[in-house]
């Protein structure tokens, strides 16, 4: 049971593929302007990192080693071709404003980082949980960034407006830097700092 | 089961040809299944764009076959289609002109892949209201029609020109028959 709790829950905290291995960042910067978009990228990252880990965990005694990393890019293609059918046929607004991002998941560094990190030498539950804990600290970052730049970005979230008109009235603007790709990666950097001083023993010390 | 050496030549072939097979009576097998759903979206979406450059909530379209495709929306507005290049790939849009052959009603573009914030501005409202209200026409000849380009997207707003252009071209004899 602890096993189970560890592989699902540290990837969301200690071992949060977007905080502490700093990958799958190119897509954090791209689809975090708005909260819905995130969530759904969010999803289907961490359906595609689940998949994937299981199917490679469950082929893993059978996969040639000379021919495992096309194996592999073979499996994670197919289910974003698939993920990028289902939301065209039911969630087109959303596939639309994904467009290129939901193809970008077969490249999402963390996928194939839990593939040759993990489902080649575990077994298919614990790769299940290890890609699907993966795929939720994914997306618990891109959500908390998402949050901050479509409140202060639009004032508004999930589209719905929060930020009330008296206060543009007042003269409150919109941040605008907000939406630009580069306010991701600042925010991106302000949830480690935080991260990393709420946890010293994170911090690397510096090798002479 | 025969025991085999997994890094064979034969068995790499054999396991690729087999994987690659399946994966592709999958994929088959979902766009198959799917395609109804996704034909309807993009009907719906080309239904909301119509009405969109027509300005109005809901109504009835009518679509009119005959040597240039023309929608009809409530038996009143002329919804004409318009193709061109954008920067990056395709972009695409319509005109809803007034019976009268030659006062714009509304515009609406779309793309596949122009620049979020810059070429992909014009699927915004404030890029297609400066159309509602333009003449198309002046003494019974097409007028070139003036918008405001987009700052940073030269070449997305040059295709956006030239669509309109072409389109308003290839239009003409269908104006010169609704010329009262």
């Amino acid at each position: 049971m602890s096993n189970f709790k560890k592989l699902l829950i540290e990837p969301l905290r200690k071992s949060n593929p977007v905080t502490v291995l700093v990958l799958g960042i190119c897509s954090c910067l791209a689809v975090t302007a708005q909260l819905k978009p995130a969530l759904v990228m969010g999803a289907s990252v961490t359906v595609v990192t689940a998949l994937s880990n299981l199917i490679i965990s469950l082929l893993r005694k059978g996969i040639p080693s000379r021919i495992r990393i096309i194996v592999q890019l073979v499996v994670v293609a197919t289910l974003v071709i698939l993920i990028d059918q289902f939301l065209k046929a039911f969630a087109y607004d959303v596939s639309k404003q994904l467009s290129v991002y939901v193809g970008l998941i077969i490249t999402n560094c963390i996928i194939m980082g839990r593939l040759e990190a993990f489902a080649l030498s575990h077994g298919p539950w614990e790769s299940f949980l290890d890609g699907l804990g993966n795929g939720l600290g994914y997306s618990l970052i891109l959500v908390i960034v998402a949050f901050f730049r479509e409140l202060f970005g639009s004032g508004t979230l999930l589209g719905y407006q929060v930020i009330p008109q008296s206060f543009y009235e007042a003269g409150y603007q919109n941040n605008g830097l907000m939406i630009l790709p580069p306010m991701a990666l600042i925010i991106v950097g302000v949830i480690i700092w935080i991260q990393r001083t709420r946890n010293p023993e994170m911090q690397e010390t510096n090798q002479k | 089961m025969m025991k085999r050496d997994i890094n064979s030549n034969g068995y790499i072939f054999l396991y690729s040809t087999i994987l690659v097979v399946i994966v592709a009576v999958l994929l088959t097998a979902a766009a198959l299944w799917l395609q109804p759903f996704q034909e309807r979206n993009k009907e719906n979406e080309k239904r909301t764009m119509i009405l969109a450059a027509a300005g109005i909530a809901d109504g009835e379209i009518t679509f009119c076959d005959g040597e240039l495709p023309v929608y009809l929306v409530n038996d009143s507005i002329f919804v004409i289609p318009m193709k061109g290049k954008g920067l990056w790939g395709p972009i695409w849009g319509y005109f809803a002109i007034a019976p009268d052959g030659s006062t714009l009603i509304g515009a609406n573009f779309d793309h596949k892949s122009e620049t979020p914030g810059l070429g992909g501005e014009i699927t915004t409202e404030k890029f297609q209201r400066q159309f509602s209200g333009k003449q198309i026409r002046e003494n019974g000849r097409l007028k070139p029609i003036e918008f405001d380009a987009i700052t940073g997207a030269t070449k997305t707003s040059d295709g956006v020109k030239k669509m309109i252009d072409n389109t308003l071209e290839t239009y003409t004899p269908f104006f010169e028959k609704l010329k009262p």
